[in-house]
């Protein structure tokens, strides 16, 4: 027999869209739990209509974005702007656990779908809003983008090279993020409910789970009325630290000396003993007082190297260094290839694609991505059917009147 | 340092009794590692190690004795949770064995948060978070822009690869104990943190396997304006993906003639021409504050935030009104504030109840009142440096 997975037997009716929502509700598939994504065909999810798509031609089940966070998912499509469909919308949530939402404060009351009414269903039930800003202050009701979480949350003002404008980070992280903790509560939430049997509402503010991870920023100001200064990749407790150019175009390498013995082997692994007998360079102070001279030394020496190689030679010498990764790479490589991060399952409309599956493993309820992300509305019927026991009838009659779709 | 601790941090600021384990000496690095009142580093007012270990009881146990693996052995015997993040050759010196541990507690969940996975080819790899940010693929996503393509990958502020192993441990640990209550039996969580990284990477890594392209942080943007204008007072991030969001910010602007220029007349020629634009529009919002476009925007539902310095959120009124921050009462720091509630549970509140704890603080109350070793046995462990 298959040994269960952690959430076998929890439904989870899932509002969500974007990233920040399917990225909790994703955490909740990996672990076992049956997802049913409740979708509209007239306002389809927007990462359904963001690119990579195969061949460039667009196709709202064509998204490798969509495609890559939604695995294992399955797709109801309901019109909620008719009451018909809201009704629908109910049954599911009286026979799930949780229900999952990413709105704006305020729209899923509006819809008719708030906690006090769901509440009222389904008593012990878990909802969590994850919102840009919370569900309640002045700014509950502000408009929040992904890209602009980062600046709002206090992570750009404190990311980027030495005396540059702030900077991003790359990607929407207050996305996973806020979803990570999400998930979390979830969790923590239907642990509470295996106790005393009470559901309850979470509200989840992206902007505070980002603070919550810059605790550096946050209490240096909090301490001393100061903001750590932008700096680039290096660290106030290490150095050498940094990002260096190797050989080739665009190949870089990150490089991380952590202590003094640390940087003796340094030293000595890039051929470089002098060094390592420079009393100037020999403590932290020293070095991070040397740090421009010390970083155009590490410079020539990684330029004149692959990250391979370089990665090897000091990682023999105990020290930390890997190569920066692209997407091929990462695609490519052999160790997160041999350890069971990579998906590829048929897909009817895409075919095997590559996607990042679950990022941990438990050795005795292993968990797999067991479906790829759904067409919009692949599973309408079997979920009407199955799960809320509807009539042939009645399922005829809600696809004929467009309340599903 | 980081990970371990915030996925323990969050179980115990939501009520779990956690014990913090740390070497006898110095202790956990992320006491090192500040920031300090005034500056001057000191083992028991490091920001981040308080932070960290609120709602934490706190032993130290020296794992490079066999009398301190053993006690640990005995702590395994009756917790449901240990959650690390030695790496697998630190594992092996310290006698992080599950087989071992589970023999002790078959309810027992180890969680591993490790730099690559217990197996494979850079298992022993030494990582700090930038080598991880770097390896995970995060770093070539960021950093340099156009005309700018000498500069380096840049990473996040902090220890963004750590607070990501640690979440996903939080997540995946918790599971774990979620799932003995229909099995009985724990299990071993590996949680790679490298892995955890590439989940995040947006829609960059689909790239390759979607259309054979590599994302890059250089060159232009497909879209904008979706970047940063400096204002009088520091700096907002204009997000206008939708042309009627464009539209409604060029309103805002008093309708600028330049705004009706060819060049300008959709999203993708605005990324084209950015250069260009964005002298423009930064011509204009360096003659105002951020608050009041800040304000101006999001009246009018367009998605533009501040660029928040530090100062800006501790005076947030909305994080004010939320009740955001916290304050820690702690017998060596003082008064000191940290990020507060990420989440607000309705039936379970989450609440700070004690302070980080000093070092060691708790090896009589918890060694002698726990686990039942004698006062004697525990001066013995105190004077040759176990505990």
């Amino acid at each position: 027999m298959t040994p269960a997975r952690p959430l076998d037997g929890i439904r989870v009716a899932d509002f969500t869209w974007v990233w920040a929502g399917p990225f909790c509700t994703l955490q909740l598939a990996h672990l076992g739990a049956e997802v049913i994504r409740v979708e509209s065909a007239a306002r389809p999810c927007v990462t359904r209509m963001l690119p990579p798509w195969p061949d460039g031609q667009p196709g709202l089940n064509r998204s490798g974005y969509f495609n890559q966070y939604n695995q294992g998912k399955l797709s109801l499509t309901l019109d909620l702007k008719q009451p018909e469909a809201v009704a629908v919308a109910k049954d599911l949530v009286a026979r799930s656990d949780i229900v999952c939402e990413n709105f704006a404060a305020g729209v899923m009351d509006r819809m008719g779908l708030g906690y006090a009414v769901l509440r009222e269903i389904k008593p012990e039930i878990i909802m969590i809003a994850l919102s840009g800003y919370g569900n309640s202050g002045p700014e509950r009701e502000f408009v929040s983008y992904g890209p602009a979480q980062v600046p709002l949350s206090g992570m750009s003002s404190l990311t980027g090279y030495p005396n540059w404008p702030p900077m991003h980070v790359g990607i929407s992280y207050g996305d996973p993020t806020g979803g990570l903790h999400g998930a979390f509560a979830v969790l923590a939430a239907l642990w509470h409910r295996q106790r005393t049997g009470r559901g309850q509402f979470i509200d989840l503010s992206q902007q505070e789970t980002t603070i919550a991870v810059l605790p550096e920023g946050v209490v240096e100001f909090a301490m001393n009325g100061t903001q750590p200064a932008r700096d680039g990749n290096r660290d106030h407790g290490m150095a050498p630290h940094g990002i260096f150019r190797c050989e080739g175009d665009q190949r870089w390498i990150a490089i991380s000396v952590r202590d003094d013995s640390e940087w003796q082997r340094f030293a000595r692994a890039i051929g470089r003993p002098d060094l390592a007998d420079d009393p100037s360079l020999r403590t932290l102070a020293g070095r991070k007082a040397n740090e421009d001279r010390l970083e155009a030394i590490v410079t020539e020496w990684t330029g004149a190297r692959s990250t391979d190689a370089a990665t090897e030679l000091l990682q023999r010498a105990g020290v930390p260094a890997f190569g920066v990764c692209n997407s091929q790479e990462l695609a490519e490589d052999p160790q997160l290839n041999a350890s069971g991060l990579f998906v590829c399952l048929d897909h009817p409309e895409v075919g095997r694609r590559q996607h990042v599956g679950i990022p941990w493993r438990m050795s005795d309820t292993p968990c797999t991505v067991r479906q790829p992300a759904p067409c919009l509305g692949q599973h309408t019927d079997q979920v009407l059917r199955d799960v809320l026991g509807y009539s042939i009838e009645k399922i005829t009659r809600l696809k004929a009147e467009l309340v599903v779709h | 340092m980081v990970a371990a601790a915030y996925a323990t941090k969050l179980m115990a600021d939501l009520g779990a009794d956690v014990v913090k384990v740390e070497p006898p000496g110095a202790g956990d690095r992320a006491r090192t590692r500040g920031p300090f009142p005034g500056g001057m580093p000191h083992a028991e007012k490091s920001g981040l190690f308080l932070y960290l270990n609120t709602n934490k009881r706190g032993v130290t146990l020296n794992l490079d004795e066999a009398r301190g693996r053993e006690l640990l052995g005995r702590m395994a015997a009756d917790a449901d949770l240990i959650v690390h993040n030695f790496t697998p050759p630190e594992m092996r010196r310290f006698g992080i064995d599950f087989a071992t541990l589970r023999q002790r507690n078959p309810g027992l969940v180890l969680a591993s948060i490790t730099p690559f996975g217990l197996d494979g080819p850079y298992r022993d790899y030494e990582a700090t978070d930038l080598t991880l940010w770097s390896a995970g693929g995060l770093a070539a996503l960021n950093g340099g822009g156009p005309g700018s393509d000498d500069l380096p990958p840049l990473k996040a502020f902090g220890q963004q690869a750590e607070f990501q192993g640690g979440l996903n441990a939080a997540v995946a640990g918790l599971a774990a104990v979620f799932a003995r209550l229909r099995s009985g039996t724990g299990q071993h969580v590996s949680i790679p943190i490298r892995e955890c990284l590439t989940a995040i990477m947006e829609l960059a890594f689909e790239y390759y396997p979607y259309m054979g392209l590599i994302a890059s942080r250089l060159g232009q943007k497909p879209i904008q304006p979706l970047d940063f204008l400096e204002c009088r007072d520091g700096w907002i991030f204009l997000c206008c993906v939708e042309e009627h969001q464009w539209q409604t910010w060029v309103d805002i602007m008093g309708q600028p003639e330049w705004a009706s220029l060819e060049l300008f007349e959709n999203r993708l020629t605005r990324a084209a021409n950015w250069d260009a634009l964005k002298l423009f529009l930064q011509e204009w919002t360096q003659e105002r504050s951020v608050d009041e476009l800040y304000r101006a925007g999001q009246a009018r539902r367009v998605p533009l935030a501040p660029v928040s310095t530090m100062a800006d959120l501790l005076a947030s009124d909305h994080l004010k009104s939320r009740g955001f921050f916290a304050v820690l009462e702690h017998p060596a720091a003082g008064r000191v504030t940290v990020p507060g509630a990420p989440y607000q549970f309705a039936a379970t509140p989450w609440a700070i109840r004690r302070p980080a704890p000093l070092l060691g603080q708790h090896n009589e109350e918890f060694f002698g009142g726990h686990l039942g070793v004698s006062v004697d046995d525990l001066a013995g462990l105190h004077r040759d440096g176990v505990v």
